[in-house]
């Protein structure tokens, strides 16, 4: 039996593996470059850009493939005619890396005129770059002009404006994308997985052999033995659940459509936000953040709530919080079905990615239950914890961008977000739905390990203290 | 054949007892504060040594408080002992108390297999024992009504039913012989009988001295967490009843 299952470990690492190189395509290898140049607000327009005139800007960018450069642009608040001639200049050898025109009538004030290359452009890693707009027939009095910020100053570039170095920097962006080290070893990281693993089970094995105790063993032979009590358990709780309401387990679906539906109304009147695709993204967060307080919240009184059946019939006391989490891992599954439908009507294209919000589900899950196995502990020694609980939820959800982006954080208090282990999960499970692309690798082991530190921290509370429980209760 | 089933080793147990019972954390803190977290130790059992063999059906007798249900409690595997260690070897079934983890909103049927569960049968055995469980516990067509609405009388005949369906090794009971009607508590008796002289180590608390009598082997009288007296059952109750 034992075998079987180390060979099911085997595999179900393999496929993984597999499955998650697949699923996350270009996202592994490469990802949005951290030497982006950002548009810099702009307050003031550079020169009128007709015949014979120039704005240069040099810069250098930390970024590995270059992909695109883009310029604000201001019209004057006119119509605009003639063309304007973008290029991007290495200045190492002064070859032209880019060039690209544009019809002046097309641009709109504050608009954007994107360079993009074919194909990335690689080797360009802190070279010196010249961007220059000219016009070979702008007229005064019809031409565009691009924007500039007399603020700010480009790290080691300058703004020449028809051959006069000025102070501040044109309104552009550069964006590109970097190798991910990690991505690009990806086999190597892999195998070394597999091998740790087969050495994890060589060493179980051993010590199965030497008779010696070992908490993996045990663990296996104890799901064994009370799967079937789970199952009850589990499937009790979904039974009660909704007995004797006429709708049933449609709340289940019902539940989170309604909130959506009421937060939709009152959010996208008051903030206006900006978020595409709202209903999906509040669903999300909502489908999300409910598992959470719903799983938490039951295992909280997982333990004072059986506590007839604690002094009476011995079984391991993980059972009673575990099976709180499972059942609303079940009610979890049945409010996805609204989550996909929500998506597909608002018109979201679902992407392979999607499949990888699984994972991050998986860590929510993780996490609740550590969260529920501290929560329940901590109550059968201080029934306060419940009311506490109540409150510190509600905190955490004001704290967690489930209703609003996260964009509207003032900086200071951005930090609460990165501490903020749902944030993270949230974040990433809405951008493989919405945007279609996995986060970067390491985002993943992130995730994972807040995950199982949670789980790590209740699990420890839960096992010193059990032994107690009975005598509180 | 005379293998030990249960051994119980200078096993005593504690209780901290607080003058107030303290289960919020305001109250802890400001009692606390005031130095007033005093706690009074209650000692429920005291260096209590024996062993069972298997087969053998032990009873034990003593006053309310002397410590049964505690010892009870601790070879089941609910309570850990403060000092002292119990082994138990083979699988224990505890009636301590019947239906405990009866859900209220669900059938007789679906509390069958979930009690089931709870007490430790596998699921290839309820399924084959179901037929003779709803049988003896004579429900009928209750079984598929929710036991919310079933009388006092039929939920004891249900859950001393499931609880009984078992042969375990180890069988802990604790004063539940007396459910239902008459005729129920004679079949309820045979079939205890027939439980213990199939080989099934027993371990028995009551109150009625008859029953000792009729039933048990050896008992062992607790009087204030300690081993008063132990020997065969007659001589055991005749020394009790003349206290």
């Amino acid at each position: 039996m034992l075998c079987r299952l180390a060979a099911a470990a085997l595999l179900a690492y393999t496929i993984f593996i597999i499955l998650f190189y697949l699923l996350t395509g270009e996202q592994l290898h490469l990802r949005q470059s951290r030497g982006d140049l950002e548009l810099p607000p702009s307050d003031s327009g550079t020169v009128e850009l007709v015949a014979g005139s120039t704005v240069e800007q040099s810069f250098s960018v930390t970024i590995q493939r270059l992909e695109r450069v883009e310029v604000q642009w201001g019209t004057y608040y006119r119509p605009n005619t003639g063309t304007v001639l973008m290029e991007l200049l290495d200045l190492r050898d002064g070859s032209v890396l880019l060039s690209g025109s544009f019809d002046a009538a097309a641009i709109t004030e504050g608009g954007l005129t994107t360079l993009a290359a074919d194909k990335p452009i690689e080797g360009l890693y802190q070279v010196p770059l010249l961007l220059r707009i000219t016009s070979p027939d702008g007229q005064p009095g019809s031409a565009a002009s691009p924007l500039m910020n007399t603020q700010d100053e480009v790290e080691k570039g300058t703004l020449v404006l028809n051959g006069v170095p000025s102070s501040g920097m044109l309104c552009f962006a550069v964006h590109g994308t970097d190798y991910i080290w990690t991505g690009l070893h990806y086999w190597a990281f892999a195998v070394a997985g597999e091998l740790l693993l087969l050495a994890g089970l060589g060493v179980i094995w051993l010590r199965l052999h030497q008779g010696k105790h070992s908490y993996v063993v045990n663990a296996v032979v104890a799901i064994q033995k009370y799967r079937f009590l789970i199952r009850q358990l589990v499937s009790r709780d979904f039974k009660t659940k909704y007995k004797r309401s006429v709708l049933g387990m449609f709340w289940s679906l019902l539940n989170p459509l309604l909130t959506m539906f009421v937060q939709y109304f009152v959010f996208s009147t008051i903030f206006k936000s900006d978020i595409p695709n709202y209903p999906a993204y509040l669903l999300i967060g909502i489908v999300t953040f409910n598992f959470f307080t719903e799983a938490s919240g039951m295992a909280l009184s997982s333990i004072v709530g059986n506590a007839s059946l604690i002094t009476k019939v011995y079984m391991p006391k993980y059972i009673y919080p575990l099976t709180r989490v499972m059942s609303s891992v079940v009610n979890l599954g049945i409010s996805l079905i609204p989550l996909v439908l929500v998506s597909l009507v608002t018109g979201v294209q679902f992407k392979k990615s999607a499949i990888l919000s699984l994972f991050f589900f998986c860590c929510v899950i993780i996490f609740s239950l550590g969260v529920g196995l501290l929560l329940s502990a901590a109550m059968v020694f201080f029934r306060d914890t419940q009311f506490l609980w109540g409150v510190l939820s509600m905190i955490w959800m004001y704290m967690t961008p489930i209703f609003y982006p996260e964009s509207i954080l003032p900086e200071d208090f951005r930090f609460i977000l990165r501490v903020n282990p749902m944030y993270h999960f949230l974040k990433d499970i809405r951008l493989c739905i919405l945007n279609g692309i996995s986060p970067e690798p390491s985002v993943y082991v992130q995730c994972m390990l807040m995950a199982l530190g949670a789980l790590l921290i209740g699990a420890l509370v839960f096992r010193k203290s059990q032994d107690r429980f009975v005598l509180y209760l | 054949m005379s293998r030990t089933v249960i051994e119980v080793s200078d096993v005593s147990m504690r209780f901290r007892m607080n003058s107030d019972k303290i289960i919020s954390l305001k109250e802890f803190v400001t009692s606390a504060m005031r130095g007033k977290l005093q706690y009074q130790e209650f000692t429920a059992l005291d260096h209590v040594s024996f062993t069972v063999k298997r087969g053998e059906t032990l009873g034990l007798i003593g006053r309310n408080g002397a410590g049964k249900s505690t010892m009870l409690k601790i070879i089941s595997g609910i309570l850990k002992p403060t000092e002292g260690n119990v082994i138990c070897r083979g699988n224990v079934v505890p009636m301590l108390e019947l239906g405990s983890g009866f859900d209220f909103d669900l059938t007789g049927r679906e509390n069958i297999f979930l009690n089931g569960a709870i007490l430790g049968y596998s699921e290839d055995f309820l399924n084959a024992k179901y037929g003779e469980i709803v049988e003896f516990s004579e429900l009928g067509n209750f079984i598929e009504s929710p036991i919310r609405n079933y009388s006092s009388g039929m939920l004891a005949r249900l859950a001393f039913s499931v609880a009984t369906m078992v042969q375990p090794e180890v069988l802990i009971v604790d004063e539940i012989l007396a459910v239902g009607d008459a005729a129920f508590q004679e079949k309820s008796k045979k079939r205890m009988l027939e439980l213990m002289g199939g080989g099934t180590t027993v371990l028995f608390v009551s109150h009625s001295l008859n029953q000792m009598r009729e039933m048990c082997g050896r008992v062992i009288w607790l009087e204030h967490g300690q081993v008063k007296m132990c020997g065969p059952a007659q001589e055991v109750c005749d020394a009790y009843e003349g206290e």
